[in-house]
């Protein structure tokens, strides 16, 4: 109601609609998965990306794909993870 | 005269039909009929801009018919004025032009010479400020010279002995909520416990007496301004009854609305509201067309009447934002400020930097889905409302010229708020939420009577509504007060406070499962040693010092997924209290279009899951959910389920000529407009779905009026919503619709059956060649 600048959440979600193009040239499973991974990462730490209040939107989703990755290296390698 | 024994009460204050003058409407001690008392009473509005046009404005308007008195006065009237003005100050000859000579005098002006203040306040509203009044005040004195014995807002008040009575009309030969012909005749009318019925003339006049003799202060009903109350009038003047003859109210008005129906607009939502038809000396509510009434009830309207000045008969059909703005500009008009009809203050222009930083809500954390068990919730009480007093927020202490050193700053934004005077909203708030904390306290008074306990609950769920709206009013366009940097700012301070928050709850031994605005549900980080969950928010709140309650500890608590990408949604959730409540959110039977079979089939879940101690007590039941769905698939299946449980209820979002598509919901509207009852944007229809197949709008649905008990129902839709609910309640468990309709051997989703028109030979060539139709 009466926002003038979208919220991260809404900005994050347009933005994603560009990257459908890139998604439909990713040609094996492995790779759709994989990207699917990715937005699913730019989703998780949308309440700390808006936090940050960067004007830059890349940054924020940087941020947050980058932390989700991080994440789950250290689940993969069996580092205990307090977070989740 | 404060302490002094009252005479009565001052019920209501209303305009007077001669345009002159308003009525006193006072209830002595000993019950009955309302004293009518008449003052000569009409109120002026100011208006401000370059003296010279004002000069030449009063010059011009003396000879006006419509103005009764027009010359120049001296005032602060805005709440950014630091000197004061002149002003130019007008009395219309009669109080209903108030508003016309307003819009003439603007236009006068362009639009851009004058602003006008106090056009919009009515002339009960402003007597009551006038004369130190307030609606339900006790009074001493005859005649107009009462004066209230104790202020508005006393907290420790007796409220008058309202008289209340419901009121039922039946038509001759009609069920209720069927649609009755135009012609209809009243059959029976229930007041109280006396039922009447007769020949129509007798019956109206036999109503007419009943009032005089039961006297009811409050006429309750439901749907009465959309059907009881335009009823009785319609048919009175079929019977050739005047005013003098039948009135609802206890002085004659005219048959007809006060104000027409109206579709508008809130939070999003499309909403309507009935036309409302006067009942002066009385109040009628009408239970569906009062969101507060139906939470708060009277007890409730009464304190927001009160603190408001705001007539009983108002508060009850208009939002808690309207009884905001009012007691803000009560407290501004006792100040000597005075309250501008039009906003015009724009946004100041920003650059899109500041804006991404400055327009942001609160902390929403994704909650993780699944179950959680030994999860504690906190909450801050009134968050909002708190900090918009301590940091002293309001729209003329931003940014004030005489603090530039303020230590109050907005975190990240920087906005100053003044140190020296404290803003009009803060002023309004302040003793808002001193009432909230002194109703809550009487509420844990050992050996509270029942019925006191009721209605202070009610007050606290008025206070707590129009609370909310405060900080809402903020950032809307057209609130008086507000100012966008105030909404900003506020949200700024909460999100500052969550996040230090969360950092204290971590260093206290919890992990932070979610967290929204100002509400923390927490985890201890060793559960067979937890926290003190009491001291954490004691301190807390020490620390920061705004009050942090501790709700409780759940026994477990279900995160729900979104379906478009399975991560968790913030306020989608079903939990158990240790106490053994259950909180939810965002779940179908919280929604009110969801059909009663599927809410009945909710409530059977959750009395399922009511035994589970833990998570894993929970995720061992679900098998046994997913048989209790079985159960309800089958029966719906069967064919058999009463079709008034199947009702699905639909609130138009726009007029019904502008929808574009077929709908279940235009087929429905359709019905009913056929049948002569049109619907307008905001109001609701209710239906049971037929045939999803079918293009026709006669067999696709049937309209909840037109049931007659004999129809069948989709069992293949029903089946859908069913496992729709089934998914919602346990996707976190696995549990996917898909799977459940194959289990069920319920029909694929069937394609439409093809337009009429795809048969006609033009069409058929169409899809011949490859056209549209396929």
């Amino acid at each position: 109601m009466g926002r003038t600048a979208p919220t991260y959440r809404q900005a994050l979600e347009e933005r994603m609609k560009r990257w459908d193009a890139f998604a439909r040239l990713l040609t094996t499973p492995e790779d759709r998965a994989a990207f699917e991974l990715v937005r699913t990462g730019a989703r998780r730490y949308a309440a700390q990306a808006t936090y940050v209040g960067s004007p830059d939107l890349l940054e924020a989703i940087l941020l947050s794909v980058l932390t989700d990755l991080a994440g789950r290296l250290r689940a993969e390698r069996g580092e205990r993870d307090p977070t989740r | 005269m404060a302490g002094a024994e009252p005479d009565g009460w001052l019920l209501d204050i209303t305009e007077s039909p001669d345009g002159r003058s308003v009525v006193l409407w006072v209830k002595g001690r000993g019950g009955g009929r309302p004293r009518r008392v008449a003052v000569e009473y009409r109120p002026p509005f100011l208006v401000g801009g370059p003296r010279d046009e004002l000069r030449a404005l009063v010059r011009r308007l003396r000879d006006e018919p419509a103005v009764a008195s027009a010359e120049l006065a001296v005032g602060r009237p805005s709440l950014f004025d630091r000197r004061p003005r002149t002003l130019a100050r007008i009395v219309p000859t009669l109080n209903p032009g108030r508003r016309a000579l307003a819009r003439a005098i603007d236009a006068g002006g362009g639009y851009r010479s004058f602003t006008l203040y106090d056009v919009d306040l009515t002339p009960p509203q402003l007597y009551h400020l006038e004369h130190g009044l307030y609606p339900f005040a006790p009074v001493r004195g005859h005649g107009a010279a009462i004066v209230a014995t104790e202020g508005p807002e006393t907290i420790d008040y007796r409220s008058p002995p309202l008289q209340a009575a419901r009121l039922e009309v039946r038509l001759a030969g009609e069920r209720r909520g069927r649609i009755p012909p135009p012609d209809a005749r009243l059959g029976t009318v229930r007041l109280g416990a006396v039922a009447l019925d007769g020949p129509e003339e007798a019956l109206l006049l036999a109503l007419a007496a009943e009032l005089a003799r039961q006297e009811p202060d409050v006429l309750l009903t439901d749907g009465g301004d959309a059907f009881d109350l335009p009823w009785l009038y319609r048919r009175a003047a079929a019977c050739g009854l005047g005013p003098g003859a039948f009135a609802l109210g206890r002085e004659p008005v005219a048959f007809g609305p006060a104000r027409p129906a109206r579709s508008f607009t809130s939070y999003g939502r499309v909403l309507h509201r009935a036309a409302t038809y006067p009942v002066p000396g009385r109040f009628h509510i009408d239970r569906a067309n009062s969101f507060l009434y139906e939470d708060a009830e009277l007890a409730g309207l009464v304190d927001a009447a009160r603190l408001s000045r705001l007539s009983l008969q108002t508060i009850a059909r208009q939002s808690p934002g309207t009884c905001f703005t009012a007691m803000e500009m009560a407290h501004a008009l006792a100040a000597g400020v005075h309250v501008p009809w039009k906003k015009n203050r724009p946004e100041g222009f920003r650059t899109a930097e500041t804006l991404v930083a400055s327009d942001r809500g609160g902390v929403i954390l994704l909650p993780p889905v699944g179950v959680e068990d030994h999860v504690e919730e906190f909450d801050f009480a009134s968050l909002y409302p708190h900090l918009m007093v301590r940091q002293n927020l309001s729209a003329e202490t931003l940014e004030c010229r005489c603090c530039p050193a303020s230590p109050l700053r907005a975190p990240g934004l920087g906005y100053r708020s003044c140190t020296r005077r404290q803003g009009l909203i803060p002023r309004t708030l302040e003793p808002l939420l001193a009432r909230r904390l002194a109703y809550k306290a009487a509420l844990r008074r050992p050996g509270l009577p029942a019925e006191e306990a009721r209605s202070l609950r009610q007050r606290v769920k008025m206070l707590k509504w129009i609370l909310v709206t405060a900080f809402g009013y903020q950032g809307y366009r057209n609130a008086r007060f507000g100012r966008i940097e105030c909404h900003e700012a506020i949200n700024a301070y909460a999100r500052e406070l969550l996040a230090s928050l969360i950092a204290d709850a971590q260093a206290a031994g919890y992990r932070v499962v979610h967290g929204i605005v100002d509400s923390l549900w927490l985890r201890p980080l060793e559960p067979a040693r937890p926290p003190e969950a009491e001291e954490f928010a004691r301190r807390a709140s020490a620390r920061f010092g705004l009050p942090l309650g501790y709700e409780g500890r759940y026994r477990w608590i279900v995160f729900l997924p979104a379906v478009t990408h399975g991560l968790g949604v913030p306020n989608r959730y079903y939990g158990l209290y240790e106490n053994g409540e259950f909180k939810l959110r965002g779940i179908g039977g919280r929604r009110h279009d969801t059909p009663a079979a599927l809410r009945r089939f909710e409530l059977e879940l959750l009395e399922l899951f009511r035994r589970a101690r833990d998570a894993d007590a929970l995720r061992a039941l679900v098998p046994r959910a997913l048989a209790r769905a079985d159960l309800f698939a089958e029966r719906i299946a069967a064919g058999a389920w009463p079709a008034d449980e199947l009702l699905l209820a639909h609130r138009l979002g726009q007029a019904p000529e502008a929808f574009v598509t077929f709908t279940d919901a235009v087929a429905a509207l359709r019905q009913l407009a056929n049948a002569g009852v049109p619907r307008d944007a905001g109001e609701m229809v209710r239906y049971v779905i037929v045939d999803r197949r079918s293009r026709s709008f006669r067999e696709r649905v049937r309209a909840a009026e037109l049931l007659d008990g004999s129809e069948r129902y989709d069992a293949g839709a029903y089946l859908e919503l069913l496992a729709r609910e089934a998914e919602t309640l346990l996707a976190p468990f696995g549990v996917r619709r898909e799977a459940l309709l194959a289990r069920w051997g319920a029909p694929e989703r069937p394609a439409r059956a093809p337009y009429r028109s795809a048969q006609a030979p033009a069409q058929r060539a169409l899809a011949v060649a490859g056209g549209p139709a396929s």
